[in-house]
């Protein structure tokens, strides 16, 4: 029997650790005069899985660019590790949507891997054995010679993974990683980044909008609330890990949470 | 298409080249123009043969290729690098566009009389112009091609630390080669077509004036056997282009 113990808190996370590892503080954002996000303040706790969902046009996907340090804060300040953000950071890895976009298309799989190992500066004769570890590692062993054109979508999203993991983060932010796949696809690679992750013990923010995933994913779920983006619900996920397709997703807690998510959903875009 | 059907083409595509030359030996026969002006097929290959073997042809063909080939490669040199600086900045963009629009339009023959003022008829006169002349596809591409990175590449170097240098040889320079390789193969043409007309012009040692001294002397078999070289030159060129290409952008044609 799962225990119910759900806490539906706004503060409830920022308490349970001495320094998170990501914090936004009142973070305001204005691009083109235009409010994107306002007023945004939460943190992340080290080794957590954090997924913010939202209609679309919420800003979602800005509070991951400047969690990233792609967006520069109009006002409030976003910090890692304590230290604030200026730039991006080797150690904060993004995975992008467009996977296709994000790939070099005239480097082989190894070639686009080799990137981030070459980008840290890895002696040449160390990588080869890295790359190989990174490929079996999201279940490409035997891709490593094909070019990105050559591998089906679900295939280039482990690759862009696996680029991200030999960066060697300590968080990885995901902007809608699996809305392009097809449903099967999406499940496995659901699983395998809950794995990853937690092998590595990496911070993640998670951005989707897929209440279903959010909650199979995460520790916690952030709703933020569209005109300019702010922080609308907040959810504590004590569901039990391993996560699985199956019974996860059948739990009563599992369902309540969902209940709950997509009433926040249809309440914000009314 | 079947590699079946690629061979028909290829020969269908001989076939015509034949009947050409068929057509050519045709009318060279029957005189239907003098042949102090038209030599046959024939005549022309047996001057291109004995230019060859007792004459100074190869020497000719060499200066020609010379002129070209350095050329094409300041023009490829100086054309990527500018083009990279300024496709690879929007302000540099904005404020160097205009002075190559003015620059771009003008006809190389107009530059010739100024080049010759500044260099005199030299060899360095020559490279000047043909580098002038084939720097623009090379350049407007390049310009393109800089400009036309995905910008998410841009954001992946970003977030790596990439230097700017390694944000240029890693990611611009390869997304924009096929840009690059299509204004390379341009400039090959105009860099032949320019090198012929500095040689005629300017007397330089090479296929264009021997085909002018040929034509003045009526010597109509070595002015077609210079014709010859110089359509054999532009259509080897061509394909050994096309052979790097190929091997360049191998990437694309396994998708």
């Amino acid at each position: 029997m799962v225990a119910l113990s759900l806490v539906v808190s706004r503060e409830a996370s920022a308490s349970k650790s001495a320094r998170p590892q990501i914090a936004f503080s009142n973070v305001a954002l204005n691009l083109g005069g235009k409010a994107i996000v306002e007023d945004l303040s939460l943190t992340v706790r080290p080794g957590e899985f954090l997924c913010i969902i939202g209609a679309s046009g919420c800003g979602k996907t800005t509070a991951l660019r400047l969690a990233a340090g792609l967006y520069q804060p109009t006002s409030g300040s976003v910090e890692f590790d304590g230290q604030p953000m200026r730039t991006p950071r080797r150690d904060i890895a993004i995975v992008f949507q467009d996977y296709g976009k994000a790939l070099l298309p005239w480097r082989t799989a190894a070639g686009n891997v080799s990137l981030a190992l070459e980008a840290n500066n890895v002696p040449v004769s160390e990588r080869a054995p890295r790359i190989d570890a990174l490929l079996k590692k999201v279940g490409l062993p035997n891709h490593a010679g094909k070019y990105p054109a050559e591998m089906s979508g679900g295939m280039q999203q482990r690759l862009q993974i696996a680029r991200c993991l030999a960066q060697d983060p300590k968080a990885l932010l995901m902007d809608e990683p699996f809305g392009a796949l097809d449903a099967m696809t999406r499940q496995g690679l659901q699983d395998e980044v809950l794995s990853l992750v937690a092998a590595a013990n990496m911070t993640v923010i998670f951005v989707t909008h897929d209440l279903e995933e959010a909650i199979y994913l995460g520790d916690r779920v952030i709703g933020l609330l569209p005109n300019p983006g702010r922080i609308g619900i907040e959810l504590t996920i004590d569901l039990p890990r391993p996560r699985d397709q199956l019974t996860t997703r059948e739990n009563p807690e599992f369902l309540r949470l969902r209940r709950e998510l997509f009433d926040f959903i249809k309440a914000s875009e009314a | 298409m079947t590699s079946r059907g690629a061979i028909y083409w290829r020969i269908a595509s001989f076939a015509v080249a034949a009947g050409f030359v068929g057509l050519w030996q045709l009318i060279a026969d029957l005189r239907l123009v003098s042949p102090v002006f038209l030599p046959g097929p024939d005549r022309a290959w047996a001057s291109l043969v004995r230019g060859f073997t007792s004459g100074d042809l190869g020497s000719k063909l060499l200066g020609t290729l010379e002129h070209m080939a350095y050329g094409w490669f300041l023009a490829s040199i100086a054309g990527i690098a500018l083009g990279a600086l300024i496709g690879s900045s929007r302000s540099m963009r904005s404020y160097i566009a205009p002075s190559l629009e003015f620059l771009r339009p003008l006809p190389v023959s107009a530059i010739i009389p100024v080049a010759i003022a500044l260099f005199g008829l030299t060899q360095g006169m020559a490279l000047f112009v043909i580098a002038f002349g084939a720097i623009w596809p090379m350049l407007l591409a390049t310009i393109h091609g800089f400009a036309a990175v995905e910008p998410r590449l841009y954001e992946v170097a970003r977030s790596l630390h990439m230097s700017r240098l390694a944000v240029i040889f890693k990611i611009a320079l390869p997304s924009a080669a096929p840009d690059i390789l299509a204004g390379m193969r341009l400039s090959l043409t105009v860099a032949l077509i320019l090198s012929v007309v500095c040689e005629i012009l300017a007397g330089l040692d090479g296929l264009g004036h021997s085909v002018l001294l040929s034509a003045r002397a009526f010597r109509s078999a070595d002015l077609f056997a210079g014709v010859i070289l110089l359509g054999m030159i532009g259509y080897l060129t061509s394909l050994m282009m096309s052979f790097a290409e190929a091997r360049i952008l191998r990437y694309r044609r396994r998708s």
